[in-house]
């Protein structure tokens, strides 16, 4: 059994802030890679983003992003570009947000070109895109939602406008450039070369909104229920005597809907829906999404009200269907599935963390609990390239 | 145009979303994938909305994959796939628990028949546990893993996000990690292992921000409107024609934003000098920069900020990024010419890479693939595809 040797002796530089660079070496961090974050002057924004930890000054999301990474901070001295060159000389990976002119103020232009480390796979990660006229702005994680149409589809018509609140560009851009270094490495594993790829927030949000745009691809020749934005009232589920919930029994539809559908509402006293002809196939089936779902909606609360969300979701699944109440965290953490699929692990830090996303049969990735002071690790990582410490050249 | 998988093959027997969006992300980086549908088809080929009868989602979830129908609960259909992945590099499945193992394609059976073959199975809820054998989908997912519950209007409960199949596609880009971490091992080690990802870890996999504030603060994430519970400010402001989407993320943005707003005591306010004070006296900062905000139009805002430096955006439609430069120039919307139902609109390429750029390749016709697949079987191994075929 190989255990988490996944990424041993790789080794990765990151130059980014925020979410998407340091997440994406933080899990390639989890598979056993060497990973040193470079900051210069105060460091990443994200050390300064509330809330804190226990301690009251480390920022939480950056706990939980930079952990189990070595610290390296550049001092503003000309030696800064010859410990960077060096590095990148040594290393495998580059992961970087840092525009083309800050490379450059960096001293890493020679680096980055042809001349520099063939077997270098460099990640560069922007806003919005390396080509095009919006190359090189400045972006957020707000700003790729909003560039993307996401705060369309959530929210109400004429409103002010919500955000999704997870910070869906920042991790899947993460995500993503977590698969293009992987998959760099593979390449490079058969054709002995590293390469560039480039990344950016607004066009993660687009590959993640491939579904919807194939719903628009030709308005004028699909057959459905409009998809376009955000005229539909939030999706906030169906009242229960307690907490909200969602159910469907949807999946494949025979030519009647799905049988477990005529058992569920009769099983909780609805059985007259089984005569009303809004309840056709799709009524009895798509139950969880779509304007059927809100015309339908009060039909199904006359019973739900009755019952706890717990029984609710008891009697979709029993009949076949799919259902869940809306959780908070904490009631997701308290749930047993959440333990037994390891959710949370603790990685022998100040908190727990979310354990790496998928299971492997045979390695083990082992997320890296402790965190590094900011420069911590400057003298080891300088000496280990056989340069001057950074307290020689201040003396 | 080869990416970077080139010459690896996938086969992918999952069907509805979060499966087999994998198989088209790991075509788009060069594999070659062939998808193995049962007789009655894949659901999604029916989920509206269509475009000229043809599930869009079918489309855009199956791009770059050569489709092949086998009934896998059919001898000689099991042993079509079977001889399939005596060469193949990566498995997907997604059946609802025990179902695989029934259909005689359990990772012990691929594993002994292919050491190399990397195993990937999707879940809704993990493999073991109360629920493992569950059913579960996108809006499902939204709700029991918290993620409606990080979005809607201050002191709202929480909202679901609609149309995108986001969690399911959450799980895909989750797994295209997973089985690309499992195959570099492959290259190195010589041996193929089985990869389970779950939509529940996946859906805390894009929370993992949010999660932070529960795990590391004690502190429930809840709904904050446009904004942030990191920086400050951070949100979307009415300007006199609509709302400009802005942040600040460090004091030289903070400067900026104050200049650009005309605004030179903001910048001294002991209230707002750092990020920590601006989020805790974030109502007093906001009832200041509302009036200002909506006194000038939103395209004032969106080139005084710019040329501040700070982050700055307009909510776009539809009409309005599909035809966007940026869009265009960096590929992020593909239109793929299909053979039956016209053009369709999909996500482009997720990464460039510079030597090895991959490409998008339209949706298979279902079927369409079968008899080229099965005669390439008899013709590579026709001693093998007999003894498989006829045992």
């Amino acid at each position: 059994m190989s255990v988490d040797t996944l990424l041993k002796g790789v080794r990765i530089i990151e130059l980014a802030d925020g979410v998407a660079g340091p997440m994406a070496s933080c899990r390639l961090g989890d598979l056993a890679a060497d990973v040193i974050k470079i900051e210069e002057g105060e460091g990443d924004w994200m050390r300064r983003s509330p809330p804190f930890l226990k301690d009251g000054r480390t920022s939480a999301v950056f706990y939980a992003l930079n952990r189990g990474k070595r610290s390296l901070r550049l001092v503003g001295e000309p030696q800064d570009a010859r410990i960077l060159q060096t590095l990148l000389a040594r290393s495998d990976i580059l992961i970087t947000d840092r525009s083309d002119t800050d490379l450059a103020r960096l001293g890493l232009d020679e680096a980055l070109s042809d001349k520099g480390n063939p077997k270098l796979i460099v990640a560069r990660i922007s806003a919005y895109g390396a080509s095009g006229p919006l190359a090189g702005k400045a972006g957020s994680e707000l700003c790729a939602q909003a560039m993307a149409g996401y705060t369309r589809y959530l929210g109400s018509a004429m409103q002010p406008s919500v955000r999704l609140g997870a910070d869906v560009a920042g991790v899947s851009t993460a995500i993503f450039t977590t698969q293009a270094v992987l998959a760099a490495l593979i390449e490079r594993g058969r054709s002995g070369r590293g390469q560039r790829i480039d990344l950016s927030l607004l066009n993660s949000l687009l590959a993640m909104k491939t579904v919807h745009l194939a719903a628009q691809s030709d308005p004028d020749s699909f057959e459905g229920p409009r998809v376009g934005g955000a005229y539909d009232p939030p999706e906030s589920g169906w009242a229960t005597a307690d907490a909200p919930v969602t159910f469907a029994f949807g999946g494949a539809v025979g030519a009647n809907g799905r049988p477990g559908w005529t058992s569920f509402v009769k099983a909780v006293g609805l059985q007259y829906l089984l005569d009303d002809p809004r309840f056709d196939k799709n009524g009895r089936s798509t139950t969880g999404l779509g304007p059927k779902a809100r015309e339908l909606k009060g039909e199904y609360e006359k019973s739900f009200r009755r019952m706890p969300a717990s029984e609710v979701v008891a009697q979709v699944r029993r009949f076949g269907g799919f259902a869940s109440a809306y959780l908070t965290h904490r009631q997701l953490m308290a749930e047993p599935q959440a333990r037994v699929a390891e959710v949370v692990v603790d990685a022998g830090g100040p908190a727990d963390v979310l354990d790496f996303p998928a299971h492997f049969s045979d390695s083990r990735p082992s997320p890296r609990g402790t965190l590094s002071a900011l420069g911590q690790h400057n003298d080891e990582i300088v000496k280990q390239l056989g340069l001057e410490t950074i307290e020689a050249r201040a003396g | 145009m080869a990416g970077p998988l080139a010459g690896r093959r996938v086969v992918d027997v999952s069907i509805m979303a979060a499966g087999p969006w994998i198989g088209s992300l790991l075509g788009e980086l060069g594999a070659d994938v062939i998808k193995i549908e049962p007789p009655a088809g894949d659901g999604t080929r029916w989920v509206e909305p269509l475009q000229r009868g043809m599930g869009t989602n079918y489309m855009c979830l199956n791009v770059n994959k050569r489709s092949v129908v086998l009934d896998l609960k059919a001898e000689e259909g099991r042993n079509a796939a079977l001889e399939l992945l005596r060469s193949a590099d990566v498995f997907i499945q997604n059946f609802r628990g025990g179902v695989i193992d029934r259909l005689g394609l359990g990772y012990d059976v691929l594993h002994s028949l292919n050491p190399q073959l990397v195993y990937c199975s999707v879940s809704g809820f993990g493999e073991e546990g109360p629920l493992a054998n569950e059913a579960c989908a996108d809006f499902i997912m939204q709700a029991y893993s918290g993620f409606a519950r990080l979005n809607g209007c201050p002191g709202d409960e929480f909202e679901a996000f609609r149309f995108t199949g986001f969690i399911d596609l959450t799980t895909s880009i989750v797994a295209v990690e997973a089985v690309l971490a499992a195959l570099l091992d492959r290259d190195k080690a010589g041996k193929g292992q089985k990869v389970e990802v779950s939509m529940l870890k996946s859906a805390m996999e894009m929370q993992s921000t949010r999660m932070a504030e529960l795990l590391g603060a004690d502190e429930e994430p809840g709904p904050r409107g446009s904004n942030s519970p990191n920086l400050m400010p951070d949100g979307a402001y009415q300007a006199l024609d609509g709302e400009i989407f802005l942040t600040v993320h460090n004091d030289r943005q903070w400067k900026g934003f104050c200049a650009a707003l005309e605004q030179a005591d903001l910048a001294d306010d002991s209230r707002f000098a750092s990020n920590a004070l601006r989020l805790s006296n974030g109502d007093v900062l906001d009832a200041i920069l509302t009036p200002i905000f909506a006194a000038r139009p939103m395209i004032w805002w969106m080139r005084a900020l710019e040329r501040a430096g700070v982050p700055c955006a307009l909510a776009q439609n539809f009409e309005t990024l599909r035809y966007h430069s940026q869009v265009r120039d960096n590929g992020m919307i593909a239109e793929i010419d299909t053979q039956e139902w016209g053009r369709v609109l999909v996500g482009g390429l997720p990464w460039h890479f510079s030597k090895t750029p991959g490409m998008i390749l339209p949706p298979p016709v279902p079927g369409g693939a079968t008899e080229s697949v099965l005669d390439e079987l008899r013709r590579r191994s026709p001693a093998d595809f007999q003894e498989v075929g006829g045992s």
